[in-house]
């Protein structure tokens, strides 16, 4: 792991195991409803100081607390065009199969890459420090497998390219 | 009126006594307000601490005289401030200077107020801070010319990271409840 890369994690981690305390809160606007409170917006009481964790202009998380539930917004690192498609093709992959994530939100939020979604539900029926450790796999697995993608895509098109000049050898 | 779409009107916004107008300033302690001219005499003394080479009175002094009761724009003055004395502290020094700051009266209140201003300069930069630039120059030709993405963090990197290794130190010792006092405090730096 790279040295930059240990003290964001961990800031991550501690940040997410501080916000990821929700509790069941039924909606105060309307009655027999019970809704995340930092997407409904209903009352401003209930939702607390965003946070943001960046490790450069380029990658950050935005953690976003409420009463009964916490947005979790990462941007991914992409340090050119190519990884920018990659980044976005991907995301998108995984947030058309958001229900299969439980906590993945299906839009990213405005200026991020993905976001996740973490309700007092969500808490109550997984175990919290598992959370923390999914979001924290998921920032280091995404890296990793965007460069992966990057060094696959450079070779398959050097050999396209070099079959394509064959003939005209 | 009639160009409204009426669907879209949040009628909770107009009814006073729903929850959607919960009078945030009941939830604020007073804080006195502050000039910003008084925030630049106070990081003007402090960038001097700084310079005669005390830099952990000029951190105690900047976390002491945190400027809740300012505005936007003496909030970021103190924010530099403290971000250029947070620079100027060794990797080495940190730890033992975050302990005589605990340690000392009313010690776990500045260490909070230091959490706040980490995050904020880490908050610098963020998508609705800064100005959004959309890239485009446009050409004689009638065709515009789309400017490559700024790509690669090469701009606040390196505070990121003196920033981070802060927080680590700082969770260390405080633990995760400071975070939390951040989240909750309707005190802004």
């Amino acid at each position: 792991m790279s040295q930059s890369l240990r003290p964001y994690l961990s800031c991550v981690r501690n940040t997410l195991t501080a916000a990821l305390s929700l509790s069941n809160f039924a909606s105060q606007a309307s009655e027999r409803h019970n809704v995340p409170e930092i997407e409904a917006r209903t009352s401003p009481e209930l939702i607390l100081n965003p946070l943001t964790v960046s490790r450069n202009q380029e990658e950050r998380v935005l953690i976003e607390p409420s009463v009964n539930s916490v947005r979790v917004s990462l941007k991914i690192k992409q340090a050119d065009e190519i990884e920018h498609i990659l980044v976005h093709k991907f995301t998108r992959f995984l947030t058309q199969r958001a229900e299969a994530f439980f906590v993945l939100r299906r839009k990213a939020v405005e200026g991020y890459d993905i976001s996740f979604l973490i309700t007092n539900f969500h808490t109550e029926e997984m175990l919290k420090h598992k959370l923390v450790d999914f979001i924290i796999q998921f920032m280091e697995e995404v890296d990793r497998e965007i460069s992966e993608m990057k060094l696959f895509l450079n070779a398959r098109a050097r050999f396209v390219a070099e079959s394509f000049l064959t003939p005209f050898d | 009126m009639a160009n409204i779409n009426w669907r879209t009107i949040n009628i909770d916004a107009y009814d006073p006594d729903s929850a959607f107008n919960f009078d945030l300033t009941t939830l604020t302690p007073a804080v006195q307000p502050v000039s910003t001219s008084d925030v630049q005499t106070l990081s003007g003394q402090i960038r001097q601490l700084v310079r005669g080479g005390n830099a952990e009175g000029a951190l105690q002094g900047a976390l002491e005289n945190a400027p809740y009761g300012a505005d936007e724009q003496g909030k970021s003055i103190h924010l530099s401030v403290v971000t250029e004395v947070l620079g100027q502290i060794r990797q080495a020094e940190m730890t033992p200077i975050l302990q005589r700051l605990y340690q000392a009266d009313g010690g776990s209140e500045l260490c909070d107020t230091l959490m706040k201003y980490i995050y904020k300069g880490m908050g610098q930069g963020a998508p609705g801070s800064g100005a959004a630039s959309k890239n485009i120059t446009p050409q004689a030709t009638g065709f515009s010319q789309a400017g490559g993405r700024n790509f690669g963090g090469e701009g606040g990197g390196q505070s990121m990271s003196v920033f981070l290794s802060w927080h680590e130190k700082l969770v260390e010792m405080v633990g995760p409840g400071s975070i939390v006092r951040v989240m909750s405090d309707r005190r802004t730096v």
